[in-house]
């Protein structure tokens, strides 16, 4: 628990993880607010106020998972960039455990950025919604969706720790991360050969956790939702494991 | 000043200051608090040895120099002592248990390897993050930062410290958990004369006042000679050499420089008491073997005339120089050339 506490403490005496979480909130709001001016379009967006336009608005935190993907992968490296991993593990020679506090303190983190994003979706949704005839009509699936999207953020967070302490260069970490979900991903779910192993890549569990839409065919929610913490859970072991066994030098 | 009364170690700080240190070069058998044994440590990275089987004993109550050229296996051997790298072979305890082993090693060593901290992040909180890791109230942060003289820059973030202060701010970390033994890594790097004179007297009186164990690494000798006890040499990854600083300059054979002009007539006098007399220009010898007092009276009883007569030790510098020779890693080629 103390070494919980060290790394709030971490997180919040840098600007980091506050710009990360303006960042996601920008995005969010952005997406919502573009959604719902293009909504009702001659472009497939369905019209404010209905439980279909709330279902398309409730996926869009799912959206900015990467934010918090990079803050977990910026949460372990950052150790090694700044070389403050030597007196973390001198203060706290069970490296494991410093790794858990890490996975433990970024989930809660993850959580956090999660509630901002929902709540900002929602209200821009609702308030510019209200503005051009009518607030989305939440009684649908959107509810669900938004919470597994905000749960989506927080597994990714994980899955970021996890990436950090197996690359521990930050900037590789970073960009590679990034490559993979918006570069090698797509590649391997718009090449015939290879579509059907998206479903059961990172971004397709995402997909089949929270919007249920994407190329070619899904996962269930739960199933989908169940790979994505699986995904988180290796991370963290994998990163832990190393970690406890390489030289820190 | 005053190094927190709250010692883990059970004994009043009145007593530990009382407490004599422990002979020099003394041995005791059986864990002694604060004392840190390497034993055996070994370790390659690819088909480099940096370290190889090495052994040597840290007391409490001096301070120990770590001496060796750069590249000499130094930093790699404190990695391996406090768990940081896994050693090839071989083992470490600090007061008589490996270092990952006490739940709260804070309180037993504190380190510095380099200094390292977050740019963006103050120095005190810097080291409020390590209080909560370790379990100590975030107020250590506070008494240490004053310990180190770096109050005033507290709330400043540590990427705008000078590397004077980043040095402090190293030590400010070591010190959180008011640790028996402590280990520094290069800890004059980027201090001003004033810093080194500070940490001096500092870490002396850590030592000899508090009884704590203190081990400081360094490429130069000028740099401990002056607040070293004992010193341990390595190079190229093996012990040179173990021992006290007189010790060592015991080794440097001191020689005796004589100016005279009856030169010829005072070598004569000398022959037989197994000093050797060397001519080193006209009317000067260099003797080695003899005091001055001794070349004095054997003079004095031949009734040569003595223009100058003093003692000259190599120093500890040569001695140091001549334990290491070699040993360098990237030895330069120029002549002359200090590594």
């Amino acid at each position: 628990m103390n070494l919980v506490r060290a790394e709030w403490t971490k997180l919040l005496s840098t600007r980091v993880g506050l710009w990360l979480l303006v960042v996601a909130c920008l995005m969010a709001g952005g997406f919502t607010a573009l959604f719902t001016g293009l909504a009702g379009a001659e472009n497939g967006l369905p019209p404010v106020g209905t439980t279909e336009f709330a279902d398309v608005v409730a996926g869009i935190p799912a959206q900015v998972a990467v934010i918090a993907l990079v803050l977990g992968v910026i949460g372990m490296t950052q150790e090694y960039r700044h070389r403050t991993a030597t007196p973390t593990f001198l203060v706290s020679p069970q490296r494991g455990r410093v790794v858990v506090a890490k996975l433990l303190a970024y989930a809660v983190a993850g959580l956090v950025v999660a509630v901002a994003v929902v709540a900002v979706t929602v209200l821009v949704a609702t308030v510019y919604g209200s503005a051009r005839g009518g607030a989305p009509d939440w009684s649908g699936d959107a509810p669900g969706v938004l919470l597994r999207s905000g749960l989506a953020l927080v597994v990714y967070a994980v899955i970021g720790v996890g990436v950090g302490a197996l690359v521990r260069n930050q900037v590789g970490a970073v960009v590679g991360a990034l490559v993979y979900l918006f570069v090698v991903e797509p590649i391997i779910a718009s090449v015939p050969a290879t579509a059907d192993a998206y479903a059961y890549l990172p971004g397709g569990a995402l997909a089949a956790l929270t919007s249920g839409d994407g190329p070619g065919d899904l996962l269930g929610t739960w199933q989908g939702g169940l790979l994505l913490l699986g995904y988180g859970l290796v991370a963290a072991v994998l990163g832990t494991v190393l970690a406890v066994r390489r030289d820190v030098v | 000043m005053r190094l927190d009364g709250s010692t883990p170690r059970g004994t009043t700080e009145e007593a530990s200051i009382t407490s004599s240190p422990p002979a020099v070069g003394s041995t005791v058998d059986g864990p002694v608090d604060g004392r840190v044994e390497v034993r055996d440590l070994t370790k390659t990275f690819g088909s480099v040895t940096a370290v190889d089987s090495l052994s040597f004993t840290v007391e409490p109550g001096q301070v120990t120099g770590f001496l060796g050229p750069n590249g000499a296996g130094k930093t790699t051997t404190l990695r391996m002592a406090l768990g940081l790298i896994t050693p090839a072979r071989g083992t470490t305890t600090i007061g008589g248990t490996p270092y990952a082993a006490p739940p709260q090693p804070t309180r037993q060593v504190g380190a510095v390897l380099e200094t390292a901290f977050h740019p963006g992040r103050t120095g005190r909180d810097h080291l409020r993050v390590y209080c909560r890791a370790a379990g100590l109230p975030t107020s250590r942060a506070d008494e240490v930062l004053a310990q180190v003289g770096l109050a005033p820059a507290g709330k400043r973030k540590a990427g705008n410290y000078s590397l004077g202060m980043r040095q402090r701010l190293g030590l400010a970390t070591a010190l959180l958990g008011d640790p028996q033994v402590l280990v520094l890594d290069e800890p004059a790097n980027g201090l001003d004369p004033e810093g080194i004179q500070w940490l001096r007297g500092f870490l002396r009186h850590l030592a000899h006042d508090q009884g704590r164990t203190v081990l400081i690494s360094s490429h130069l000798l000028a740099e401990v000679e002056q607040t070293a006890d004992r010193v341990v040499i390595v190079g190229a990854g093996k012990l040179v050499r173990e021992g006290t600083l007189d010790e060592l300059r015991g080794e440097s054979a001191g020689t005796v420089l004589v100016r005279t002009p009856a030169a010829e007539q005072l070598t004569a006098a000398l022959a037989g008491t197994g000093a050797v007399v060397e001519a080193t220009g006209p009317g000067a010898l260099t003797v080695t073997g003899l005091t001055t007092d001794e070349v004095g009276a054997r003079a004095f009883t031949a009734g040569v005339e003595l223009h100058e007569l003093r003692s000259h030790t190599s120093g500890l510098e040569e001695v140091y120089f001549r334990l290491t020779a070699g040993a360098e890693q990237y030895a330069a080629t120029t002549p002359g050339s200090v590594a």
